[in-house]
């Protein structure tokens, strides 16, 4: 009776390693894997009435920030072993230089953008009509990469406009649509 | 004697179960969470941001184009336009739009815009490039939007919030 008591016992431990084992391998895999999720995002707008417009339009006043490349830079590999490909999105620039036209001042480094950007936010005078409410609002700004920009450029500067309080960013043809020639 | 070795035997097998309960969970995983949410975002590495607002709780499906540094727009992992094979001719990207317009998208509006109907969606594009992508092929898709017949006219920049290019591939 007691024997069988005995076996019984034995039975009913589950041996717990192999579990264990894939447990780890669960925290090493997500300590390890990249997740590819999407930080963050900021909007902006393109004209509405783009290529249909047979009306007057009313001229609207806008602050206009240029983006102008003054060095394009070179372009190195960021994974050494396959080389500077940008179908594989292994390019890197080294000395990729864009200055800013705020109007017509003109701004070197991204801290002076922001500065000038938040003199004209702040300035009670550079405010605009307000259709909706009727009140005033802050300028909408018009952004012109022109060429040899990149995305990383653009993205930067709309990301310091709307820091520094503008609400409404539009996208100005620009020169941004010439394209440099480069290797593949 | 025999019962002795009886019990060594025994004792010699392993219990399969939890692992292999393990591993079914994992493929589970894999399969379920992994691939479908990671089918619409190519592997770029997007500029920083400082001041953007954290993309929380994304709808399921939405219109996410990524360019890459050679100006290919992907989505869901097929390449609509190749500069290099379709140059100048973009009916891909128009031809994505009126996928997106047909299918993704759900707010729209019929307004007259210079005395034409036209229906405008007002749900945002996602745009995904790479740091290094010339502006260039993003002006090309902007201006795909913009026609009448796409009427796309809201856009997202994506951004990471960490420095990736310096993390990854530091020198």
């Amino acid at each position: 009776m007691a024997k069988f008591r005995k076996e019984g016992e034995k039975e009913a431990k589950a041996d717990m390693t192999p579990m264990i084992d894939c447990v780890f391998l669960l925290i090493i895999f997500f300590l390890c894997i990249d997740f590819k999720t999407l930080e963050a995002k900021l909007p902006a707008y393109l004209p509405k009435d783009r290529g249909s417009q047979t009306t007057e339009a009313e001229p609207i006043e806008q602050l206009s920030v240029k983006i102008v490349c003054e060095e394009f830079g070179q372009e190195v590999a960021r994974r050494a072993s396959i080389g500077p490909l940008r179908s594989r999105n292994n390019v890197k620039m080294v000395g990729h230089r864009v200055y800013w036209l705020v109007g017509p001042k003109k701004v070197e480094e991204m801290t002076e953008l922001m500065d000038a950007l938040k003199e004209i936010a702040e300035d009670p005078r550079r405010r605009v009509p307000d259709k909706d409410t009727g009140g005033t609002k802050v300028m909408p700004v018009v952004i012109e990469p022109y060429p040899q920009t990149t995305y990383g450029d653009v993205a930067g500067t709309v990301d310091a406009v709307r820091a520094a309080g503008f609400q409404e960013i539009n996208f100005g043809g620009g020169m941004g649509t010439q394209q440099r020639s480069v290797g593949r | 004697m025999s019962n002795l070795k009886d019990e060594a035997e025994r004792e010699a097998e392993m219990d399969m179960t939890p692992m292999i309960d393990c591993v079914f969970l994992l493929m589970i995983f894999f399969v379920l969470v992994i691939d479908l949410s990671q089918r619409d975002l190519e592997d770029l590495i997007l500029p920083v941001a400082k001041y953007a607002v954290p993309d929380e709780n994304p709808p399921d499906v939405r219109p996410i184009v990524n360019i890459a540094q050679d100006g290919r727009m992907v989505y869901k992992q097929n390449t609509w336009y190749d500069p290099a094979r379709d140059g100048d001719n973009t009916e891909g990207i128009r031809r994505l739009l009126i996928e997106w317009k047909g299918t993704v998208v759900k707010d729209k509006d019929v307004e007259n815009l210079g005395g034409r109907q036209v229906t405008v969606v007002n749900d945002p594009v996602l745009i995904r490039a790479d740091k290094w992508t010339e502006w260039h092929y993003v002006g090309v898709f902007m201006t795909a939007c913009s026609q009448p017949e796409a009427a796309f006219w809201k856009l997202e920049l994506a951004l990471s919030e960490d420095d990736k290019e310096r993390k990854l591939y530091p020198n």
